[in-house]
């Protein structure tokens, strides 16, 4: 009975297997030709590069996003020059958030490099950091307003979606990827392996950052982010646009939880790490500032 | 003697139930895995933020599409949309370009 009942499971269980691999034959081919690219949905360079982008940079919040969007609109040749006049327009009119967050990240390095981080210098440079983030919407509303004028509804819908995009990515690493989570691709097995963590120290800093995140007072609320995109997002695609009438600012709000969320990575993981993987650790973190400072 | 008897059986009956438990697993995914096919379904997998947050479209028919997981994918009023059949002006675009993806790395000229 046994025997019979288990050559009847097996026989179901070859038939369910056979019939998935005519589903996969029969599933639509890729297109034909010779592709000379087809991501897939592995995460690649390109992306995990640009998660550890935005886990270490939050100056200009939605601002930033639309700057960055511009790196891949593909507009044609035409055009090209004026839409990169325009994004270096914006990258001006963010410079002072930039430089606040270039000090931040060097106070930290330092304080990684020393053992300890200066939490009062850290705290004061998040405060400067939200202020001039505050300012630059303001700032960059007559270059938005060209940046309308000059895309065609094709490539407003595009950089509307690549802001919805670049949105999506710094939420998921600034606040829906649990803190000491130890995902592939999250900010602690990026760690291990930027600095070669032992098991023990992964356990240690994975228990010390669930508690130093689960301590924060001031949390970060998603939804202003998300009026800041819909307003933006909404208005842009439109035939007319007056950055003016885009009313909600989530720049600020954007800049000081990503950047506090940045700073107790470092002062919790600090004590944790030996002085070579510090020394490394704090290289890194240089690199960061200083690759923006030569922007 | 009885208490050899009585551990062999045991034994048997674990492994048994092992054996028939491994099947059912078998059972269960191999059911889930064909239940695509029967109902003639076909999952779409789009792109998702990070591939577009660094891929340049290919404009066409007014959309920005991307190439991604071996077909076009373009996003309108109703949301993301994929052509069946390839059409010519991608088809010819992709084999005459590589896909555009740009680099946020520490080392990248592009960090900012």
């Amino acid at each position: 009975m046994r025997l019979l009942s288990m050559t009847g499971l097996a026989l179901v269980a070859g038939f369910g297997l056979s019939a998935a691999g005519t589903h996969a034959a029969q599933a639509p081919s890729p297109a034909g030709g010779t592709s000379t690219s087809s991501a897939t949905p592995a995460e690649d360079q390109a992306a995990s590069e640009l998660k550890e982008h935005h886990r270490h940079h939050h100056d200009g919040g939605v601002t930033k996003f639309i700057a960055m969007s511009l790196d891949t609109l593909g507009t044609d040749d035409a055009k090209r020059p004026q839409i990169e006049q325009l994004q270096s327009d914006l990258h001006a009119q963010m410079a002072p958030g930039r430089e606040a967050e270039q000090s931040l990240q060097l106070e930290l390095a330092d304080g990684i490099t020393a053992g300890t981080v200066d939490t009062v210098k850290v705290d004061a440079a998040i405060a400067r950091l939200t202020t001039a983030a505050d300012t630059e919407q303001a700032a960059s509303l007559d270059t938005l307003n060209k940046l309308h004028a000059i895309l065609s509804p094709s490539e407003r819908a595009a950089l509307v979606d690549k802001v919805q995009a670049h949105w999506e990515v710094w939420r998921q690493v600034n606040h829906e990827e649990q803190p000491g989570g130890r995902e592939r691709g999250g900010r602690l097995a990026e760690l291990t392996e930027e600095v070669s963590l032992t098991p023990d120290q992964v356990t240690k800093i994975s228990a010390a950052l669930h508690t130093a995140m689960a301590g924060l007072s001031d949390k970060f609320d998603p939804k202003k982010g998300e009026a800041h995109v819909h307003a933006f997002s909404a208005a842009f695609a439109g035939r007319s646009f007056n950055a003016k009438a885009v009313t909600s600012n989530a720049n600020a709000h954007l800049a000081s939880r990503g950047a506090t969320r940045m700073a107790i990575f470092y002062e919790t993981v600090t004590p944790l790490l030996t002085p070579e993987q510090r020394t490394k650790l704090a290289a890194e973190l240089r690199e960061h500032a200083n690759h923006r400072a030569a922007a | 003697m009885r208490i050899t008897e009585r551990l062999l059986r045991k034994s048997e009956d674990l492994m048994n139930r092992s054996l028939v438990t491994m099947l059912t697993g078998a059972v269960v995914v191999s059911c889930l895995a064909a239940a695509p096919a029967r109902a003639g379904l076909n999952v779409q997998i789009f792109p998702p933020a990070l591939f577009r947050a660094t891929t340049t479209p290919v404009y066409y028919q007014g959309h920005p599409s991307y190439w991604y997981g071996s077909r076009w994918h373009y996003r309108d009023g109703r949301g993301w949309q994929s052509y069946n059949e390839e059409p010519r002006y991608l088809r010819d675009y992709r084999t005459q370009h590589e896909t555009q993806r740009h680099y946020y790395g520490r080392d990248s000229e592009h960090h900012r």
